[in-house]
């Protein structure tokens, strides 16, 4: 029990000290995480709209495969990945492999199908006299998705927040196609597994609080965007 | 009368949700400026149609006309110029103020805002002060209705349909949602289109009532609907009379049903109304019932008198003479006759 007190107390001595490698790695993080968070939004919110509020030919099936990517492994990932933007891969010249880029574009592989599905079933759920209050008060189009999309703004922030959570922990795609190499690609997730295997805890419980004060974060603004 | 003077003319119109038929209209032309009141059932096909009407769908088949002109949903000629009140309507989670100003900004209108939204408010029995940055979660039922149509009266609409605007509203909003929909047409010419099932107050304010069951129109309002089981007849020819038995032992005869019907429509005007059967007149129903409900049509002054016969109702239209003749009133004892021959099957 002594050894997780003391890991805390050095922890926040390395957090003030400004330590280089633990700040390093929560920048990484930072940077990769809002990265693919922005790209899995910019793709998955017109997507899952179009999958919410459009029948179609073959929706049901596409639905299927969403679902099933929801459940998609890190490792999975990470090797695809690893696959593509190796030096054998068909993306290999654009050396993409152990750059914070490769692990923003495996992440955002990772977040696409939360944004997607989350955002599809909000749409799905939205209230269908809205539509048809919108029509009879003169909306056309472009204002019916606009204001359709603002009115289930919660559930898109859920499926932001959910995805984002997602991303920012997972661990399998930042060490395989990132590396784990210090003061370059090593993330919050990857550092703590690494210094937890060499016996270096408080690196490790630092870098966790650190982790968990983004999360609490990034729900304290949900909720004070929702009383807004 | 020309063309013009017709804010709404459907022909041939058909509309399907999946192979069901709810709606199925020839001929329907309704006046500029007028108020309409539509009567049917839950389920008869009320909503569909004003929905049509508010070019919010597109019927399956056939067109629909406004002033003269072939109109399709999200035409930008009717889109700002009529609109629909539902009875469940949407607010859009803001405030009120925001609820009543949407349909001015897509409008791009946003000249004195603040004023018009008073006004509205007003119209509806609502106070700027206490309801304008009110959200809409804090708003109760009859004042959401109330908030949703002041949304629509401050677009001062040429047209203005009201779907069971009042069917789930206290009396006070009910009284306020009647007053401001009347307040359209006398203000700014506004044609109306009411779906209720408050005959009384269609009655005293419309100026012409359509009935519409099971997708069907008649133009002549409410009529009479005879649903089965019908007894049939085990001998052939097949178009001998059907009969429907009533549980108090009296006997409707009606006449053979074209193939692919199942409803009896009695017309009002075929039914006649006596204190006593009279065996030697050709009637061959005569029933025997009870008056449950009379109502002044302000419009033609004419009573319609809703008579029980055990578990169905028949209604009529009697001039007023008449019925200071027959001395009616309600609880009365009376004979109903109409010739089985008069009856349509749909």
């Amino acid at each position: 029990m002594d050894f997780i007190v003391a890991g805390f107390i050095k922890a926040i001595e390395l957090l003030i000290g400004g330590d280089s490698s633990t700040w390093t790695a929560v920048f990484a993080t930072l940077k990769v995480s809002t990265c693919s968070m922005l790209l899995s939004i910019g793709t998955g919110l017109p997507c899952g709209f179009l999958l919410g509020y459009f029948d179609f030919k073959g929706k049901k099936h596409l639905r299927t495969i969403l679902d099933t990517m929801l459940a998609l492994p890190t490792v999975f990932i990470g090797l695809t990945v690893y696959a593509f933007i190796s030096r054998q891969g068909p993306l290999g010249e654009l050396g993409l492999l152990f750059t914070l880029t490769g692990i923003a574009i495996g992440q955002t592989i990772l977040a696409f199908p939360i944004v997607t599905a989350i955002t599809a079933s909000t749409i799905e759920n939205i209230d269908r006299d809205l539509k048809l209050t919108l029509v009879t008060l003169g909306a056309g189009k472009r204002h019916i998705v606009a204001t359709c999309l603002w009115e289930v703004r919660y559930g898109i922030l859920a499926a932001a927040v959910t995805a984002y959570g997602r991303v920012l922990t997972e661990v399998g795609i930042s060490m395989m196609v990132g590396g784990n190499i210090k003061y370059h690609t090593r993330t919050i997730t990857t550092a703590i597994a690494l210094e937890t295997n060499k016996g270096l805890f408080a690196d490790g419980i630092a870098l966790g609080l650190v982790l968990i004060t983004i999360a609490f974060i990034v729900n304290l603004s949900l909720s004070f965007l929702r009383k807004q | 009368m020309t063309k013009k003077d017709f804010a709404y003319h459907l022909k041939n119109i058909q509309h399907y949700y999946g192979n069901t038929k709810v709606l199925d209209i020839d001929d329907l032309k309704i006046e500029t400026g007028s108020i309409t009141g539509l009567i049917g059932p839950n389920g008869s096909g009320k909503s569909t149609l004003l929905k049509l009407l508010a070019f919010a769908r597109k019927p399956t088949r056939g067109r629909i006309f406004y002033k003269g002109h072939l109109e399709l949903p999200f035409s930008s000629t009717v889109r700002s110029k009529i609109t629909l009140l539902t009875q469940k309507p949407y607010l859009l989670k803001r405030t009120v103020f925001e609820n009543i100003t949407y349909g001015l900004k897509i409008r791009k209108d946003k000249n004195n805002l603040e004023n018009r939204v008073k006004k509205a408010l007003l119209n509806v029995g609502l106070d700027y002060q206490n309801f304008a940055q009110r959200k809409w979660h804090e708003l109760s039922g009859g004042e959401a209705q109330r908030v949703a149509m002041a949304a629509r009266l401050i677009l001062k609409p040429e047209v203005l349909l009201l779907d069971e605007p009042i069917a789930s509203v206290d009396t006070e909003s009910a009284r306020l949602i009647r007053q401001a929909s009347l307040k359209a047409r006398d203000n700014w010419g506004t044609t109306l289109v009411i779906a209720s099932h408050d005959l009384q107050w269609l009655y005293s304010i419309s100026d012409r009532q359509l009935s519409i069951f099971k997708g069907n129109i008649f133009s002549t309002g409410m009529e009479n609907i005879i649903t089965g089981p019908f007894v049939k007849p085990d001998v052939k020819p097949d178009d001998k009379p059907l009969v429907k038995k009533l549980d108090d032992g009296q006997i409707i005869t009606l006449k053979a049903p074209a193939p692919k019907t199942c409803t009896a429509i009695i017309r009002k005007k075929n039914i006649s109304i006596a204190l006593k059967k009279q065996p030697g007149n050709g009637m061959d129903n005569q029933l025997s019932g009870h008056i449950v409900s009379m109502l002044l049509e302000k419009k033609s002054g004419h009573i319609m008198t809703t008579i029980s016969i055990h578990d169905l109702c028949f209604i009529l239209t009697l001039p007023p003479d008449q019925v200071s003749r027959l001395d009616l009133y309600p609880g009365k004892k009376v004979i109903l006759g109409f010739y089985s021959n008069d009856v349509e099957w749909i």
